[in-house]
């Protein structure tokens, strides 16, 4: 154990709510703090939308843009180990054991009435909670029911039907499948480390605000010569997740990913090394 | 169209090596490792481990192309070891550096989730723990 991990890493959550989180990493390698954000971001698996069988559409958008919006809403992905991927998968296209179906159906009746009356509102508007999903674990993100994501508006005597096939995927191949908004990440916040060069007229300081994060570090002393060997100690990290799982598991995902990527190649060295033994006969 | 499979950024084709050793033909205690289907997560995590050893005397990687999805890691150690045990030893390092990391947080997890609980029905007024006294059993 080299001297900068001794003790190992420190983790203190600052906050915990049901779609964001805040906490501090300290005690470990920048590197270590920015693979897990990365992995955070782009390769912790989540459902998404991804093929999208249209019957009828005769409202205003084409096929293909409602088959983009549909990708885009997350959908609920906490039971998501359960399902494979569909490049795993025995079957052919896609099965119940890769895959989640998701039907839409609305059609808008014309009323004469209600027609000739221009006082009333006829618009339709197709939201996620119109979506039926096959399966209770796997459906779109309806955090707030009043205000779910519109897909399409309609008027009367037009008619939206289709299929949707929801795989498992990671954001690696279509940021639709990442389980964050977004993850804040910031270390040294009063610039000591000379990480980060500002833009500036006259003064950095009365020119850039300093981030609530400086109220947990010591302010620099504008006497103390620069030290080229300091390593950056806290690391600042907020996430805001899609609704899809909660943030301290994209987190907790995260990590096991982490140790499932090193301990793969950790398997694969081992092979090498020992092959390469075998080839010279030792 | 010609786009290519965007799978291609993290599936292994068949037959392809997740890692290969090349040993440097010039440098003595030198290999080239050349790990595919990975990206600059893994490649400063293992860079970064590796120059924390006094044993590596160079240490560094580089995405030669981005529309190549590996990376080259080159390793060069003083005589008593070899590159790949080096490697080794970085990679039992980051594991048990996540490892640890990863129980911190189910450590702290608890205690946030307790604090979160007890945050959202505060036990704070007399009225209602005498109230919930009523139907307890004891």
């Amino acid at each position: 154990m080299d001297m900068f991990n001794a003790g190992g890493p420190e983790v203190s959550i600052r906050s915990l709510k049901k779609d964001s989180m805040k906490f501090v990493l300290s005690n470990c390698d920048l590197s270590v703090a920015n693979a897990l954000r990365r992995v955070m971001i782009a390769e912790v698996p989540t459902m998404a939308i991804d093929m999208v069988e249209i019957e009828s559409n005769t409202t205003v958008l084409t096929d293909e843009f409602i088959a983009h919006r549909l990708g885009m809403i997350p959908l609920t992905s906490f039971d998501v180990d359960r399902i494979q991927y569909t490049r795993d998968c025995t079957c052919t296209l896609y099965c119940p054991n890769c895959s989640v179906e998701l039907t839409l159906h609305v059609k808008v009746n014309v009323d004469i009435d209600e027609m000739n009356d221009a006082t009333i509102d006829k618009t339709r508007h197709v939201t996620s909670i119109d979506l039926i999903s096959s399966d209770e674990s796997v459906k779109p993100v309806t955090d707030d029911k009043a205000h779910p994501i519109l897909i399409v508006k309609m008027r009367p005597g037009q008619e939206l039907k289709l299929k949707c096939i929801a795989k498992k995927g990671v954001a690696k191949e279509h940021a639709k499948w990442s389980p964050v908004y977004g993850v804040a990440f910031e270390y040294d916040p009063y610039n000591k480390l000379r990480h980060s060069h500002y833009w500036i007229e006259e003064s950095v300081e009365s020119e850039w605000f300093v981030s609530p994060n400086a109220q947990e570090e010591t302010p620099p002393d504008p006497n103390e010569p620069f030290d080229y060997n300091a390593k950056p100690e806290k690391y600042y990290m907020e996430l805001e997740t899609s609704g899809c799982m909660k943030p301290e598991d994209v987190v907790l995902r995260a990590m096991t990913i982490m140790q499932d990527k090193l301990g793969g190649l950790q398997i694969k060295l081992d092979d090498e090394v020992t092959g390469e033994a075998q080839r010279w006969g030792y | 169209m010609n786009a290519p499979d965007r799978f291609e950024l993290f599936v292994l084709p068949d037959g392809v090596k997740k890692l290969t050793i090349t040993p440097d033909t010039k440098i003595p205690n030198a290999a080239t490792f050349k790990i595919e289907k990975e990206d600059h997560t893994l490649a400063n995590m293992l860079r970064m481990q590796l120059l924390e050893d006094p044993k590596v005397l160079f240490a560094g990687y580089k995405m030669p192309h981005p529309l190549d999805h590996y990376f080259i890691l080159k390793v060069q150690t003083t005589p008593d070891t070899t590159p790949a045990h080096a490697l080794g030893n970085a990679i039992t390092e980051l594991i048990q550096t996540v490892g640890a990391m990863k129980n911190k947080f189910e450590m702290d997890l608890i205690r946030a989730r307790a604090f979160e609980e007890a945050k959202s029905n505060p036990v704070g007024d007399a009225d209602d723990l005498s109230s919930h006294n009523v139907d307890m059993d004891f």
